[in-house]
């Protein structure tokens, strides 16, 4: 009745947060409108805060400071996710829309 | 233990399929709905590695907090299905899946190379245990990241009172 104990293995974790990080990389590039891109990096900051916690379990597992600084990336998620949505409704209310392709008054 | 293997498969599924149902659904309510079934993966995933103070703070944050804000958001934008999809043409698809699919794999194999030093003793770190580190060593970032909040709830008001014209 002994598993395969993949619940225990490192790298399962480590790939999962990678997994994680690819989908919010194609997120970022392939999306377009500004608050899909949000929300891929939220995906982003999840991949790491499971990487941090994953080495905290399996490396140093005799303190807590992978899981307090998970805690801070989720202070600084909140704290992004309210500036950025505020900027989306800006853009909104000047341009009309959030297209993330269609900014491009500053690169002209 | 096989039960536990079987549980700990599906959530990675759930993790998986609800990313890749961000990245890939056509609208953003969609998207949104894929980012809360990952963010209840990843809180599965904490309660594996030992950590339901996190898997809970996870879940009130993400779940509670910023899905509910990008929720608004989106009703605030309003009726996306007059405005263009969100597949475009596909070179473009092919070109995003070329650059994540190159740095998954370069990191991929970053991490399969790598020898980690996994230590095999037991985890207990209690919520008391993570309440004495923020308290003991980390004040000052736990401080900072209250007064990094503080600024973006003002800046967030700031902006939306300047775009409607009252200064």
């Amino acid at each position: 009745m002994t598993g395969i104990g993949l619940y225990n293995s490192l790298n399962v974790y480590l790939l999962i947060g990678l997994a994680l990080l690819a989908c919010g990389i194609l997120g970022v590039v392939y999306r377009r409108t500004l608050i899909s891109m949000l929300i891929s990096i939220e995906l982003i900051m999840n991949g790491a805060g499971l990487n941090l916690v994953a080495f905290n379990r399996f490396v140093a597992p005799d303190n807590a400071y992978g899981m307090a600084f998970t805690l801070f990336i989720m202070g600084i998620a909140a704290a992004e996710a309210a500036i950025a949505l505020a900027i989306i409704i800006l853009i909104l209310r000047r341009y009309r829309h959030v297209e993330g392709a269609k900014l491009k008054e500053m690169k002209d | 233990m096989i039960f536990a293997d079987i549980i700990f498969v599906i959530i990675i599924f759930i993790t998986l399929g609800g990313a890749l149902m961000t990245v890939l659904s056509g609208s953003i309510i969609y998207a949104l709905m894929g980012l809360v079934t990952t963010m209840f993966g990843v809180a599965g995933l904490y309660i594996y590695l030992n950590a339901p103070f996190l898997a809970m703070m996870q879940i009130l944050i993400y779940v509670g907090a910023i899905s509910v804000l990008i929720t608004f958001a989106i009703m605030l934008i309003g009726p996306l299905y007059k405005k263009p999809k969100e597949w475009s043409y596909p070179l473009k698809f092919i070109l995003a899946a070329v650059v994540a699919l190159f740095s998954f794999f370069v990191f991929a194999k970053v991490i399969l190379k790598t020898q980690w030093t996994v230590l095999s003793k037991p985890f207990a770190i209690s919520a008391k245990d993570i309440g004495r580190l923020l308290f003991d060593r980390l004040t000052f970032p736990f401080e900072l990241i209250s007064l990094v909040i503080v600024v973006a709830i003002i800046g967030a008001v700031m902006l939306s009172l300047y775009s409607r014209g009252e200064k």
